[in-house]
């Protein structure tokens, strides 16, 4: 980090190993650009599991490939930067730049463990190709570090698994082989693009607590895009939420899920079906995300908020320092915005805490 | 898997012994005025002709032509032409001709691999950039243009241009190379076409992204990924298309006066010279169903998720 300014850090615990700030990307569309990421920013630090949640479309997904420079062929980092060994990722203009970090320093893991397995190789060569590849290891040592991979994931009779194709393998098992393929060269960061979503829930719970102690042995940064609550609440030590291409609130789990100061994360949290009372219809956010083809004015969430306040609709809100490790978007916490009570769901979220159920949340 | 193969081979001979059966028959249901020529038919008279028919055999049950034409066959022995080739085998016949369609049926094959398929690389690659232009520009041409206009545009004006004979000589080489071209030119067209489309379909899969974000270089990834799987579904179509080379080709050899199998079967149909019919349309079934069969075979090769029926598990 020694070009990079000190970071307007949310926690100013440990330095960001990975850094968004200010980031946007847009793709064109028949002639029209989709400003899919609207300068949001959020940083990873070593050994931390940072959330990335938000609905579909909110650039959850596309704010994790830029940092691969796996965006498609239409889009492109406008602005901003991606900060992450003291390079800026955003300059990188060769693919031989991104090499040198693929894979390596950076891996990622995706939502479908059932197609992202090359059908026509062994699960064990797509394994060895990364290890081969990134470690300089020759057929035999690299053959062996993914023998090693493949238990340390949890694959029982590795040898004879190297040697099976991924349609031999059971869905969790698949994504095991690809968590292994993810970590083979031991990278910094981990990014996990809703890595159990396809997965049923036994399954589910399994596989996070294969990514929890993978991160535990190796310190990766684990960026993990979700958009189940539940699953946020079971891995996350921070979350970001993102709506409309920004992070919009980021904290620790416990500040955003029982602190929650954005109107978008208050109708988030109370949309859960956990939290609703029996008999009462569940709450559900009115309206539709905007459209990102347009600029959008002011707070993007404020059109679906029914507690939106003037200003929302004219300006954009600032980014406020809540506690040293928490932050909001958010004009309701401008000294000069009147006092908008959190919903019901909220209140009974901090009167739990407040009864001391205790921890990072579990399973609300 | 060799239950599979047994039970294959079944369907396979089953099918063959429908085809040969049913052309068979066929050319019996024709008026025996075929078998003479317009001379002799007007100078033989009655008996003479029925003579004739009768030392042909045709004037019998064909239930009994039938079972001669398969005692015959038992013994490697075809029957002889009638009116093409009067009274020669009909194997001398093919064994003389089919030399001439093999050579130039894979020569073709290999060139319009090595081209076709390197084609059809670049322009997946170079997916809408001039690769990609320039060769749809030229598949759509070889393709929609019937194929006789630019045979013979080649035949008449590149022989032209280079000064090269225009019809083939076994002993001149060079005489050879425009009909080797012109034999491959839609050969080419069919493996870039497919194989660009194929790659195309395999690029944008998901595990090509993972491949990608484990840090393969692109040309690794086309290569070591997308190539080989997309070569996956051409694979079925080798053997047919190498087996089925002895049949030649109609156009090309007979404007370059090549004497291979070309129009072989449409003139004996034309001719009713019922041996050599009988005997291509067995030679062009068995070979047709083999090729399909050790199409599949191959699928079970170069597939690990395609089981036969009845195999073990070891067959990949």
């Amino acid at each position: 980090m020694s070009g990079a300014t000190k970071a307007p850090a949310p926690g100013a615990a440990a330095p960001a190993l990975l850094e968004a700030r200010d980031l946007s990307i847009s793709f064109s569309l028949r002639g029209r650009r989709l400003n899919a990421v609207r300068g949001a920013s959020l940083s990873l630090r070593a050994g931390e599991t940072l959330a990335v949640v938000g609905e579909s479309g909110s650039g959850k997904s596309v704010l994790a490939k830029s940092f691969l420079g796996m965006l498609d062929k239409n889009g492109r980092v406008d602005s901003g930067s991606i900060l992450f060994g003291g390079e800026d990722l955003a300059r990188y203009t060769k693919e031989r730049q991104w090499l040198a970090l693929r894979g390596k320093r950076i891996a990622m893991i995706f939502q479908d463990p059932m197609t992202a397995l090359n059908p026509l190789k062994t699960v064990g060569e797509q394994i060895r190709e990364s290890a081969a590849l990134h470690r300089g290891l020759d057929r035999k040592a690299s053959r062996l570090a993914v023998l090693e991979t493949l238990d340390r994931v949890g694959i029982s009779d590795p040898e004879g698994r190297y040697r099976q194709y991924p349609h031999e393998f059971s869905g969790g098992m698949r994504q095991r082989a690809v968590i292994a393929a993810a970590v083979a060269c031991r990278p910094e960061v981990l990014i996990c693009d809703e890595p159990t979503t396809a997965l049923d829930v036994t399954v589910q719970a399994q596989i996070l607590d294969l990514i929890k102690s993978l991160q535990r042995d190796f310190g990766m940064g684990v960026l993990f895009i979700t958009h189940d609550l539940g699953v946020v609440a079971k891995v996350a030590d921070r979350v970001a939420v993102m709506y409309a291409g920004q992070v919009i609130e980021e904290g620790l789990v416990r500040e955003v899920f029982y602190d929650p100061r954005c109107p978008y994360t208050w109708a988030l949290l109370a949309s859960l079906p956990q939290l609703g009372v029996k008999g009462e219809e569940l709450y559900s956010i009115k309206g539709t995300p905007p459209s990102l083809f347009k600029q959008i004015k002011g707070d993007a969430f404020a059109p679906r908020n029914p507690r939106a306040l003037l200003v929302d609709y004219e300006e954009e809100p600032p980014v406020f320092d809540v506690s040293p490790t928490h932050r909001a978007k958010t004009w309701l916490l401008d000294p000069r915005a009147p006092r908008v009570e959190a919903p019901d769901t909220i209140e009974r979220l901090r009167a739990r805490l407040a009864a001391g159920s205790g921890g990072t949340g579990g399973r609300p | 898997m060799g239950s599979y193969i047994l039970k294959r081979l079944g369907q396979s001979l089953f099918t063959v012994v429908i085809v040969v059966i049913s052309v068979f028959m066929l050319l019996r249901l024709m008026p025996t005025t075929g078998y003479f020529t317009r001379e002799d038919y007007v100078n033989l008279d009655e008996t003479a002709r029925t003579a004739y028919l009768r030392n042909l055999g045709v004037l019998d049950n064909p239930v009994v032509q039938f079972g001669r034409f398969m005692g015959g066959l038992a013994k490697g022995d075809l029957g002889r032409s009638i009116s093409i080739y009067p009274r020669t085998p009909v194997t001398a016949v093919i064994a003389e001709k089919a030399p001439y369609s093999i050579y130039f049926g894979l020569v073709s094959i290999v060139l319009s691999m090595a081209v076709g398929l390197g084609l059809g690389v670049s322009m997946a690659r170079h997916k809408d950039g001039f690769a990609d232009g320039a060769g749809t520009v030229y598949v759509t041409i070889v393709r929609a243009i019937p194929s006789l206009i630019w045979l013979f545009l080649i035949q008449q004006w590149v022989s032209g241009v280079m000064g090269w004979p225009m019809v083939f000589y076994s002993d001149r080489p060079v005489s050879w190379i425009l009909p080797l071209v012109s034999f491959s030119l839609s050969g080419i067209a069919w493996y870039a076409i497919w194989l660009r489309r194929f790659m195309v379909d395999e690029e944008n899969r998901d595990y090509v992204k993972f491949a990608t974000s484990k840090g393969l270089s692109k040309k690794r990834v086309m290569r070591s990924h997308v190539l080989r799987n997309a070569l996956v579904p051409l694979v079925q179509y080798f053997p047919q298309q190498i087996l089925l080379t002895i049949a030649g080709s109609l156009l090309i050899e007979s404007i370059y006066s090549i004497p291979g199998m070309g129009g072989l079967l449409v003139n004996a149909i034309r001719q009713q010279d019922n041996p050599l019919v009988q005997a291509l349309v067995l030679l062009y079934a068995v070979l047709g169903v083999l090729g399909v069969f050790l199409g599949d075979l191959l699928m079970v090769f170069v597939d690990p998720r395609i089981k036969l029926e009845g195999s073990s598990g070891k067959a990949a």
